[in-house]
């Protein structure tokens, strides 16, 4: 078996289209693991009591690209036998339970593919260059990360 | 109610900007991106700028407020990113190259 033909790769896609759960797995899975996990954010329909029509994403691409490529790098940098990465990440309008992020990462053994990417949304909730407006019924409302370093504390 | 030569637009042909204090006296066309709720107070999403090459992060803050006052409600939520680093709203000397993008990043809220 020669596992140099399965060169550790990174998928980054940012779409308005819907997300599909089963082409982001396919996208990492590889014979010399035995590992694949998965993290889906999806939308929920209510905050603080207001009911969420939908939610609306958009991004600087370039620099979010750019930045999903450093937090591959550092995964890679933390778990060496992670094997190939993939970040989906829907822009636009996404209607209620429908997916606005799929991350999926193998590697040969679970703990390593389930800690990395565990550390891939909290560190993309913190360092990604992408906004989402959340729709009420009569009005909308720019959400912050917590994880921001320069969102205010309090609103 | 702007000095001419201090905006400019994409279709307008740039002139030079007057010199300012304590910077470099040439100018640089730099590009400027807007997102988000700094999107919806500014009216834009982008527009050039002319800036003096050296300027620091909180003197190209105040200069874009001058030019957009509704931005100023966000001054203490939003940073910077200057070729696509990060950068607070402080006393960091920006070197900007012309055609450089500097962006407009409120909280992010990103997954």
């Amino acid at each position: 078996m020669d596992e140099s033909e399965d060169v550790p790769k990174d998928f980054i896609k940012l779409k308005s289209e819907k997300l599909s759960v089963d082409e982001v797995s396919e996208l990492v899975i590889s014979p010399y693991c035995g590992a694949v996990s998965l993290f889906i954010g999806t939308t929920r329909n209510n905050f603080e009591g207001k009911k969420v029509i939908h939610l609306e994403y958009e991004a600087y691409t370039s620099m979010a690209e750019t930045e999903i490529k450093k937090i591959c790098r550092d995964v890679r940098q933390k778990w060496p036998s992670v094997k190939h990465i993939a970040v989906h990440h829907r822009l636009g309008v996404v209607p209620i339970t429908e997916a606005s992020v799929i991350i999926a990462v193998s590697s040969p053994h679970r703990t390593e593919s389930l800690e990395a990417v565990m550390y891939c949304i909290n560190t993309l909730k913190a360092s990604v260059p992408i906004w989402k407006k959340e729709i009420y019924e009569d009005e909308y409302s720019w959400k912050e990360n917590k994880e921001c370093f320069w969102a205010n504390s309090e609103k | 109610r702007l000095p001419s030569g201090r905006r400019r637009h994409r279709e307008s042909a740039a002139e030079g900007c007057p010199p300012r204090d304590g910077g470099s006296m040439r100018c640089q066309q730099v590009s400027v991106l807007y997102f988000a709720r700094s999107a919806e107070l500014a009216g834009l999403r982008c527009e050039t700028l002319s800036v003096p090459r050296q300027i620091t992060a909180l003197q190209l803050w105040e200069e874009i407020v001058r030019l957009h006052p509704r931005l100023a409600v966000i001054r203490d939520q939003v940073v910077f990113a200057v070729r696509q680093e990060y950068v607070l709203l402080g006393d960091q000397l920006l070197v900007l190259q012309p055609g450089d993008e500097v962006a407009i990043i409120p909280p992010i809220s990103g997954g």
